[in-house]
């Protein structure tokens, strides 16, 4: 079980044991990650459930679609080139110990 | 022990739609589910209780297919779940998403705006629901549908009349005449319009429907642009409105919202949680279940109070105030889970930074011709419904 680390917007961390196959999304709600608000559930309706991962795990993640990309421009705290929506991102072996902020809204 | 439904059997239906919030506060304080006899359904009205069925689909299911939206309007998004759900959703949100409504959506609705209030800049006094409201959210919604040429007054009939017809529980023949007769409109205006729309791909909602992969059916075309005129229109000229009122009435708040522009985005979330347009919708029990410890059987139907989840006290202070410098949470009136409502980056875009703006900008100390005149109707669908005012033409 991989474990992922969420840096926190007040500045604190989490740090958490994700299921691999769940969201990361849904591993914050399950570990009530604060700023993760997750309105549309898992959708890529709303994008409330904004997190900024470091670079190097981008490109392990495949490409972000059109649709999640456009949301993404419009998430409450500004886009950074680490940004996603976490409902689109499943937890895998490659995410053990990666660090995930979650921005300030 | 988990606890039985209790019951609410004297509030008047008329009770309900005069204001619903003192109805809503004491169902909430009675119990997380509470049977009202005079709307004849169940209600829940605690927040976190709506949220978390919400991200309970597979216990609260939003497929009816005996519902009478389904027999108005035909199977279609809102009354679906999982893939049939996801895949009608996909096909429609490529015209809805927020960049595109910047890009694409933005300039006509400002146009339609600018054209609207020309028509009345000039005379100084105005009712706001017939001569502002509802022809700006009309027109609007034409616009991206790909409904060109379809005049609002057509647009605002279709959709009530699809409203009506479907909460049509006593079967007045009358209200399902007419909920027939705007299905075939809008089903003719449909094939009218396809093959420009198939020749010509543009970002209308009909046209993302034809281009997108798997293709859309007729039907489900048809189906799909019914929820949407039925469920696009109200929401948006209702909410247009309650942001005008909300300041008008709180002029503090007013001054501070046309000193920092950016607010105005602020100032409309809050007024869709002060008077939200849509105040309840349906849910369907797929097993016995208990919701907060109140036991709820397989088969039965909730409705889901965004109306008072978004006056829980529990969450919100003061919630029958309006107030824009709240301390900022989510609220519930775009709905929750998979069906959160595709129109959403539509409507704050049109009403927060287009619309509302715009009539502040034009009509010159603009203020209610008497607050005694204002009138707001309705719980499934909530509103002003009669809004007069004067400006210095
Ligand atoms: C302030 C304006 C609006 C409000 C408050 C609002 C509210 C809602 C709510 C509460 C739902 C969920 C219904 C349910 O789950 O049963 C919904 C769904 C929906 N809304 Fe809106 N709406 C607004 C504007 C619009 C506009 C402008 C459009 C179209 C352009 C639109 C299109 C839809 C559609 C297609 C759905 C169904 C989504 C689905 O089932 O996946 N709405 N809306």
């Amino acid at each position: 079980m991989p474990k992922i680390k969420f840096l926190l917007a007040d500045g604190a961390e989490l740090t958490v044991e994700a299921q691999n196959g769940r969201t990361l999304m849904e591993t914050a709600l399950e570990n009530s990650v604060p700023g993760i608000i997750a309105e549309c559930n898992g959708s890529a309706a709303c994008a409330t459930c904004h997190v900024v991962l470091p670079e190097e795990i981008m490109s392990a993640l495949g490409p972000i679609s059109e649709h999640e990309n456009d949301m993404l421009d419009f998430a409450e705290a500004s886009r950074e080139s680490g940004s996603r929506l976490s409902c689109q991102i499943k937890v895998s072996d490659a995410m053990d110990n990666v660090s995930v902020r979650v921005p300030a809204a | 022990m988990s606890e039985a439904v209790k019951v609410v059997d004297d509030v008047a239906f008329e009770d309900l739609l005069a204001n619903p919030y003192p109805v809503f506060k004491r169902v909430r304080d009675l119990g997380p589910v509470v049977k009202v006899e005079a709307a004849n359904i169940m209600m829940v009205t605690r927040f976190d209780d709506v949220m978390a069925i919400e991200r309970d689909p597979e216990t609260f299911s939003s497929v009816n297919p005996q519902s009478l939206l389904n027999t108005v309007i035909g199977p279609n998004l809102m009354r679906k779940d999982g893939e049939d759900h996801a895949r009608e959703r996909a096909a429609i949100d490529p015209s809805l998403r927020p960049g595109v409504v910047k890009r694409c959506w933005a300039d006509p609705m400002r146009a339609i705006c600018d054209d609207v209030i020309s028509q009345i800049e000039h005379k100084g006094e105005a009712e706001l629901f017939e001569e502002l409201a509802a022809p700006i959210a009309a027109r609007a919604l034409a616009d991206i549908l790909g409904f060109d040429g379809v005049d609002w007054r057509t647009m605002a009939l279709w959709s009530q009349s699809l409203i009506d017809g479907s909460g049509n529980y006593s079967h007045n023949p009358e209200i399902a005449r007419k909920a027939k007769e705007a299905a075939s409109g809008v089903e003719s205006a449909v094939d009218r319009m396809l093959s420009h729309h198939r020749d010509d791909p543009n970002p209308s909602m009909l046209s993302s429907m034809l281009q997108a992969d798997p293709a859309q059916t007729v039907e489900q075309i048809y189906a799909n642009i019914k929820v949407a005129i039925g469920g696009g229109l109200n929401e948006t000229r209702d909410s247009i409105l309650t942001l005008i009122l909300g300041l008008l009435q709180n002029p503090d708040q007013f001054a501070r919202v046309l000193a920092e522009p950016s607010l105005w985005g602020q100032a409309f979330e809050e007024a869709v949680r002060w008077i939200s347009p849509i105040g309840m919708y349906p849910r369907r029990l797929t097993r016995d279940t208990e919701i907060s410890g109140t036991l709820v059987r397989k088969g039965e139907q909730v409705g889901l109070c965004v109306g008072a989840a978004n006056h829980d006290d529990r969450r919100f202070n003061d919630p029958e105030k309006f107030d824009l410098f709240r301390e900022k949470k989510s609220h519930l009136a775009f709905g929750a889970g998979s069906h959160f409502c595709a129109g959403t980056w539509v409507s704050r875009a049109l009403v927060s930074q287009i619309a509302v703006p715009m009539v502040f900008e034009r009509l010159r100390n603009l203020r209610l011709r008497d607050p005694r005149l204002v009138r707001i109707r309705g719980w499934v669908f909530r509103g002003p419904t009669h809004m007069p005012v004067v400006w210095d033409a």
